[in-house]
């Protein structure tokens, strides 16, 4: 693949602003040389290893490109052999052989690698080589493996090279405000442990530590350090990331899943502890009046307050789901202290994002309940009298035999937050659970 | 046209060189078997040509083999070959084993004598590597043992300005395939007269086949002895055409034609 000489410098009479292009072409140009070992070599200077990552394009069909070779190879020059070469390939140079010689040798290696390096971004077979070069096949696969090993054909770079990160600028290590780590080999985003290295600046995802899958040849993976990114602290809900939230709630109701993918920013336990953590009104957006009437401070008469409660807390009680309305009918129930108690710890236990949280919440649930069932005592407030006397019925709903024959008894809370923590301890069961 | 109205541009010195030797040493001299090119002992580089068709795959291959290469190069360069080809698996127990036929072929010859006396022969070229097309006949001489078909191959690349650089391997390989029989067929020479089926005039006639030339007659007895005649120059030039793609899949598409005909007959043949 013999490439004609440069062009010749165009004439005066051509386009100006063509001209320094075409010249700078023309100098920067790669040539092959020639397959005759006798015919010299074009004056172009090698590439060097320290490339600069610039790309001159220009309207001739010559471009010229950047090649990286590595530091190690660094001895590499068109017209001499090194020391290295000697030392590896000696069959060339102990003049044993007539067709392994010095001058063979050259012609191999300049051969094989102006043929890779006319298409740098494939992978260079050894057999395209041999069929190009005039020679014995051993004698080619000997140069090939060196120049293969020694990355001056065939070798891509990592992508945390140092020279590649000024040019490549986009695919190194990502590092964002939210904290995430994107693996730099295979792009996925690493949530829950990464695996670095200082040696060459790279975060490799699990999948990709265990497959081995380091780009450069020199690492091992004792270089690897593990990450856990669960201790990484996660910055504060937004407003905004909070309304999002919110507005896929009240689409997609308890798909959490289709919720988290619309909030896009955090996983799905980050969506469902905020959820839980929100107060109570936000959760609700029904009618005007309701909201209107739950705003105020209980300003109403009680009745209304109790209404209203009462129309608040069915949908709640009435829910399909049988745990709900246990929990609705025990938050009914229950003294609003104990419930407060009780909501409070299992938020503050959710906090905790510990594994354990639901069997904590499930146990305090369950204290909880065998602390009514001790004191047999009606847990109307105000009311506490023995029950003792009063049939089981009564004893295990610690209703006194009055106030059972009301309908569901709603308490008037004492603070609109002992509802709110109960209902977001009632949600945290029903999802966590 | 130099080249062709010359005896050959490669033969002509060392064919003097050989004459004063030669008339210096009087006798023939029978050596052991070997490729009639430069190399030092011990080594040899033999051609290797490999045309195999397994599941509907096509691989034909040549290139120059060093004999003395280890024989576990055979099957890792087989393996290498199927991986960059592509090819399905079963070709590397083909390759390999075709390669180390050829090579034990080459290697039964050893030892054994072969008559190289001075001989010009015509070696031919007739080949088609991609989209180039060679054809060229020109005169090598056999008792050089200095000749190097490489750098003959190399130069004639670049004379004509072939741009493939596939063209110059395939050329160096068809050369040493052509001088490899000529020595094979100069050892089964030999024996033939030590049988004694021809004696010793008939020996020394007969001189390992039809190849040699009687270079007087060859040239024409007019003038200088070198120069060629007119009408044969056309011959003896070399001829390098470059193909389009659809010529070349016209002559692809004649030779598997050709390639089945001969396959019907060979197999009626077998039948009949």
């Amino acid at each position: 693949m013999a490439d004609p000489s440069p062009q010749p410098p165009p004439s005066a009479s051509t386009q100006s602003p063509l001209q320094p292009l075409q010249q700078l072409a023309a100098l920067t140009e790669l040539e092959t040389p020639s397959v005759a070992p006798s015919v010299s070599k074009p004056d172009t200077p090698g590439p060097t290893a320290t490339a600069t990552p610039e790309l001159i394009s220009a309207p001739s069909p010559a471009i010229s490109y950047t090649v990286i070779v590595p530091s190690f190879s660094a001895w590499f020059s068109w017209d001499e052999i090194h020391d290295t070469e000697r030392r590896l390939l000696p069959e060339f140079f102990d003049g044993k052989s007539t067709f392994r010689n010095p001058s063979s040798y050259k012609y191999l290696r300049n051969a094989i690698i102006s043929k890779f390096r006319s298409q740098p971004t494939s992978k260079l077979s050894y057999t395209e080589a041999r069929r190009g070069l005039v020679g014995d096949v051993g004698s080619v696969r000997k140069v090939f493996d060196f120049l293969e090993e020694w990355g001056l054909i065939n070798y891509t770079p990592p992508k945390k090279g140092k020279e590649e990160t000024e040019a490549r600028g986009a695919l190194g290590k990502k590092d964002d405000s939210s904290g995430k780590r994107i693996c730099t080999s295979c792009g996925a985003g690493c949530s829950l442990q990464c695996f670095t290295t200082a040696k060459a600046n790279m975060t490799l995802c699990a999948k990709c530590f265990v497959k081995s899958n380091y780009q450069r040849p020199g690492l091992s993976s004792a270089d690897f350090k593990r990450v856990d990114l669960l201790e990484e602290p996660r910055p504060d809900w937004t407003d905004k990331e909070t309304l999002h939230l919110l507005e896929a709630i009240l689409h997609y109701g308890e798909d959490w899943k289709k919720v988290t993918e619309y909030v896009a920013s955090r996983p799905v336990k980050d969506c469902i502890a905020r959820f839980v953590k929100l107060p109570f009104g936000e959760q609700f957006i029904g009618p005007k009046e309701e909201h209107n009437g739950y705003t105020e401070q209980g300003g109403d008469d009680t009745d209304e307050n109790e209404s209203i409660k009462r129309r608040r807390l069915s949908p709640l009680a009435d829910a399909s789901n049988p745990i709900m309305a246990q929990v609705a009918f025990l938050s009914a129930i229950v003294g609003p202290h104990v419930a407060e108690t009780a909501a409070q710890a299992a938020v503050s236990a959710l906090s905790n994002l510990g594994a354990n949280e639901a069997t904590d919440l499930t146990t305090e649930t369950n204290e909880e309940h065998e602390k009514l069932y001790s004191t047999p005592c009606c847990s109307v407030d105000g009311c506490g009298s023995d029950l003792s006397n009063c049939r089981d019925y009564h004893r295990r709903h610690k209703v006194c035999e009055a106030h059972s024959k009301a309908s569901i008894v709603l308490e008037e809370a004492k603070n609109r937050g002992s509802v709110n923590n109960v209902a977001g301890f009632i949600c945290c069961l029903s999802l966590m659970g | 046209m130099k080249s062709s109205s010359l005896a050959g541009a490669i033969g002509a010195s060392s064919r003097e060189r050989e004459r004063a030797s030669a008339s210096a040493s009087a006798s023939v001299s029978s050596i052991k078997f070997r490729m009639p090119t430069k190399e030092k002992e011990k080594e040899s580089l033999i051609p290797i040509h490999l045309d195999l068709d397994l599941d509907a795959h096509r691989y034909k291959d040549a290139f120059t083999w060093n004999l003395h290469d280890p024989d576990s190069l055979v099957l890792s360069f087989a393996k290498r070959t199927v991986k960059d080809l592509k090819l399905p698996p079963t070709f590397v127990s083909h390759i390999s084993q075709s390669i180390q036929h050829q090579l034990a072929e080459f290697r039964s010859f050893g030892g054994q004598d072969m008559f190289i006396h001075e001989k010009i022969v015509p070696l031919k070229l007739d080949l088609r590597v991609n989209n180039t097309v060679v054809r060229d006949t020109f005169l090598w001489d056999i008792s050089n043992f200095e000749s190097d078909p490489e750098e003959f191959a190399v130069t004639l690349c670049n004379d004509l300005d072939v741009a493939d650089p596939e063209v110059a391997p395939a050329i160096a390989v068809a050369i040493r395939e052509q001088l490899y029989e000529i020595a094979t067929q100069s050892v089964s020479a030999v024996k033939e007269a030590k049988l004694g089926k021809k004696g010793r005039r008939g020996y020394e006639l007969s001189k390992g086949g039809n190849n040699a030339l009687d270079v007087s007659r060859y040239f024409g007895s007019k003038g200088s002895g070198v120069i060629r005649k007119r009408k044969d120059w056309y011959m003896n030039g070399p001829t390098v055409d470059v193909l389009t793609n659809e010529e070349v899949g016209t002559l692809e598409e004649l030779n598997s034609r050709f390639r089945r005909k001969l396959d019907e007959k060979e197999d009626s043949f077998l039948q009949g």
